[in-house]
């Protein structure tokens, strides 16, 4: 069987981020090294909402469908729960088939170059997505560097990057990089050095065993005859100390780094570096993911022509660092005592496909469109059903308000402290077919003019809802289809 | 069918009552109610209907039986109806029905409401339980919110601004400012009700009424019981109409079309057209329902409203006072007794005991009330002067 190759590439990066004189400003002194500005994630985004916005631009630019991919892999060491099938919702929000086979991988920051190797003999086209929004104790260097960031990969039989060669390596290190059980704060325990010795020994071993791969048939001197190098980049620094050890300039690692303009993005590192550096035109990269404690994978990919990227990787909306304590929920607190509205796990379950998808009905009766498609048909009052019928996604507003401070219901307490007054819309969403449409209502994400106006264009985006019960309730918003990245 | 008279009506206080409870606010109305109908007495009364919401939780069971054995009309079948903010309202038809049909000639009919004893955390819970919940309410909508896209869909539609809702508040607030039982009874300038912190865009604090505590009742009977009373009010029409929970389901956001249903309804029943009507209680939650119902109860064309509040058609001295009680907006809006309350100043409208603020020479009376954001409505076309 041979091995997939990358089809496409998708990278999504938050549009928030915190400049490194802002976080000057707060503290005085310091910052991550070599780290310009770190990305935020919003209240409403985690690493599902970014992984599943990463893996829709990488099918969008592999001009595949979810509906044809045979496989799918999510690796993140920052999940929304510590136990709990992610990529299985992965695969609802992204619309693939319940009977593809999901893997996820986590454990260390590795492992997004861990689910790129083992995908590599999987039925194709497969999907790889990698997405971490690691976060430290506020006066932690961990901290200061935080980023947030989500790349995916479409690897199919033809894809136009090849894989040739994988290396790995772990040696133990304990304490290098590590989150406590029940702990959202990653640490280390902080030995400047140890922790170099630990990051060059880790990736400079994982080359070498794939320089020496003997399964492999072109991947002597790998390092070398790389165009770019892409490294895990817990700081804007650490991956530059893997020059000498690998032999390569520092130009190859810049080529092949993003944390500058991120933070550190944990397992998706280096993905974004590689989106980055094949979207400038090189033609073979290597690939190293590195995880605490230690360990490496690393990988030597060539293109034979232009693959297609869909990245976004700069954020355009500046926050303070007290705005960005804010959005992350480390300032706020959480939904009010008595409670929200308690619609049930099982309830909302039912309309997952709605709220994942997008799937709206059209009665089988008259062949109007319904959206929750429940009940009685809303057009001609039939209770004979519907047929499935996905709406694109894009809509226009038919009203709208914004909800001040004070003004949400408890369930939206918290979104609101952490990112302020926020608009909902009633958006009439176009239909499959021409001139038709359903209305549903929707917050409205990033509406740099405050409320939207009546006859703006919006499109949905994947978000968090909100959380209640510790289970987080996944669904749609809306951003102005001006504002979308 | 038979003809239903209104005999009795009254209204506790409303307002902010730590000392109260929903029974004894609801003992208050009661008395009051016996007290104007002259005639009635408690053993006389067949049935009783009783509205709430729940707002708090409270007795959320069988708060009707809880209601009517703290007045002492233990024994009487009685039922609590819960249709939002048209509790009340649907629970005077209710009562009308009762006795219309001749299943009951004396019904009593009310509703209570206490809001204000809760922390802000309990009160956001309970603020949105009302409004289409799975879709609407997990946008992070309360009725505000869901009001001011009415608004912003009206202002886009019409000649209209968010001077028009000011100009709702500064009318009502001079109406209720001559009301000894408003919750918010004094008088605001266009100034202060334009510069009011935004709740939800459009609307400000001066468009959205209270949250109050309050109770009302009204005592309605046959017409051989009525004959012998001193004051009674003929029930000429009624009308009840639902629409679908959530905005986002309907035809219209300018319109709200179980309003206009239920005002053809009544209308019909009573054979009487809006021209007819000589004072309105419209459920003026926010000031664009206000707006809305003059153009759902048609007092003027779809529109019209902002016309119709810019020539002072509406205020007390107007060609058609509407919320003379000074509405949900300076009167209050103890959700239950609401639509209740509405009859209550009719019934002192129509009977010439409405001092201050008195209409001259009422004759027909309208009571629009509204559940949710149109959920459910009902209007009651009331006369006076017939017995």
């Amino acid at each position: 069987m041979s091995r997939l190759g990358i089809a496409g590439i998708g990278a999504y990066v938050p549009r928030l981020y915190v400049p490194a004189s802002a976080y000057r400003d707060a503290w005085g002194t310091g910052g991550a090294a070599g780290v310009e500005r770190v990305a935020v994630a919003d209240a409403d985004e985690d690493v599902l909402t970014m992984a599943t916005e990463a893996s829709q631009r990488a099918l969008d630019a592999a001009d595949g469908d979810a509906s044809d991919v045979e496989h799918l892999a999510l690796a993140t060491t920052t999940p929304p729960t510590d136990e709990e099938e992610h990529t299985v919702r992965l695969a609802s929000l992204l619309g693939i088939d319940p009977a593809v086979p999901t893997r996820q991988f986590g454990g260390g920051t590795r492992a997004g170059a861990v689910a790129l190797a083992a995908t590599l003999d999987a039925t194709g086209p497969a999907l790889v997505a990698v997405a971490d929004s690691p976060q430290g104790t506020p006066e932690s260097d961990e901290s200061a560097g935080a980023g947030a960031g989500a790349a995916a990969l479409v690897l199919t039989e033809d894809g136009v990057v090849s894989v040739e060669g994988v290396g790995e390596y772990g040696e133990p290190f304990p304490g290098t990089r590590f989150r406590r059980r029940g702990s959202a704060d990653t640490e280390s325990i902080g030995i400047t050095q140890y922790e170099r010795d630990a990051y060059t020994s880790a990736v400079g071993g994982a080359v070498e065993a794939l320089e020496d791969d003997v399964s492999a048939t072109s991947t002597a001197g790998a390092a070398k005859r790389a165009d770019a190098v892409a490294l895990t980049a817990p700081d804007g620094a650490l991956p530059y100390r893997a020059a000498r050890t690998l032999g390569v300039t520092t130009e190859k690692i810049a080529a092949g780094t993003v944390v500058s303009q991120t933070g550190d993005t944990g397992s998706a590192g280096p993905f974004l570096g590689l989106a980055s550096a094949l979207e400038s035109g090189v033609s073979s990269v290597l690939l190293v993911g590195y995880g605490g404690g230690a360990g490496a994978t690393a990988a030597f990919l060539s293109a034979e022509s232009d693959v297609p990227v869909d990245a976004v990787l700069d954020g355009d909306t500046a926050l303070s660092y007290a705005e960005a304590l804010r959005r992350r929920g480390t300032i706020t607190g959480e939904e009010p005592e008595g409670g929200g509205a308690y619609v049930s796990v099982p309830t909302w379950r039912q309309t997952i496909p709605q709220r994942h998808r997008l799937v709206a009905g059209r009665c089988v009766e008259c062949g109007a469109l319904s959206f929750p498609p429940e009940g009685a048909c809303f057009d001609c009052g039939s209770l004979d059903g519907y047929e499935n019928a996905v709406l694109p996604g894009s809509g226009t507003v038919e009203a709208a308000t914004a909800i001040g401070q004070g003004g949400a219901p408890p369930e939206f307490v918290e979104q609101q402290q952490r990112s302020g007054s926020f608009p909902v819309a009633v958006v009439a969403f176009d239909g499959p077919g021409d001139d038709e449409s359903v209305s549903a209502p929707a917050q409205v994400v990033h509406s740099p003019a405050g409320t939207p106006v009546i006859g703006d264009r919006v499109e949905a985006v994947p978000r968090r809802i909100y959380e209640q019960e510790g289970v987080v309730r996944y669904g749609f918003k809306v951003v102005p289809t001006e504002a979308r990245r | 069918m038979r003809d239903a008279y209104i005999v009795g009506a009254g209204q506790s206080s409303y307002g902010a009552f730590p000392d109260e409870s929903y029974r004894s606010l609801f003992a208050t109305a009661y008395e009051e109610a016996l007290g104007s109908a002259g005639g009635v007495e408690p053993a006389d009364i067949d049935e009783a209907v009783v509205g709430s919401l729940g707002v708090g939780g409270r007795q959320l069971g069988l708060s009707g039986p809880a209601v009517t054995e703290h007045i002492g009309l233990h024994g009487i079948p009685c039922s609590r109806i819960e249709n939002a903010c048209a509790a009340s309202g649907y629970a005077v038809r209710q009562a009308v029905q009762a006795v219309k049909s001749g299943m009951a000639d004396v019904a009593l009919a009310g509703g209570y409401e206490v809001m204000t004893d809760m922390s802000g955390d309990v009160a956001k819970y309970w603020l949105g339980v009302s409004g289409e919940t799975e879709w609407e309410r997990l946008t992070g909508t309360t009725f505000s919110g869901v009001y001011a896209q009415m608004a912003s869909a009206y202002i886009d539609a019409y000649d209209a601004s968010p001077d028009h809702f000011s100009k709702v508040a500064v009318k009502n607030h001079a109406n209720g400012a001559k009301n000894p039982n408003a919750h918010l009874g004094f008088e605001c300038s266009l100034d202060d009700a334009r510069d009011a912190p935004i709740v939800a865009d459009p609307l400000n604090l001066y468009h959205c009424c209270p949250t109050s505590d309050g109770a009302a009742a009204v005592i309605v009977a046959s017409e051989d019981v009525a004959s012998a009373c001193e004051e009674a009010v003929r029930v000429a029409g009624v009308g009840a109409a639902s629409e679908r929970v959530g905005l986002f389901q309907r035809d219209s956001y300018t319109s709200i079309a179980s309003s206009a249903q239920a005002a053809e309804t009544a209308y019909e029943m009573a054979g009487l057209g809006p021209d007819d009507v000589d004072f309105a209680e419209v459920h003026d939650c926010f000031a664009i329902a206000e707006l809305l119902a003059y153009e759902d109860l048609g007092f003027c064309e779809r529109g019209g409203a902002p016309e119709l509040i810019d020539a002072g058609a509406t205020e007390l001295d107007g060609d058609r006072p509407v919320n003379p009680s000074g509405g949900l907006k300076s009167k209050g809006h103890p959700i239950g007794a609401t639509g209740a309350g509405q009859v209550v100043e009719a019934f002192k409208q129509l009977t010439g005991h409405a001092d201050e603020r008195q209409v001259s020479g009422a004759q027909v009376g309208l009571t629009h009330n509204v559940g949710g954001s149109g959920g459910a409505a009902v209007v009651h076309v009331l006369e006076g002067g017939v017995l």
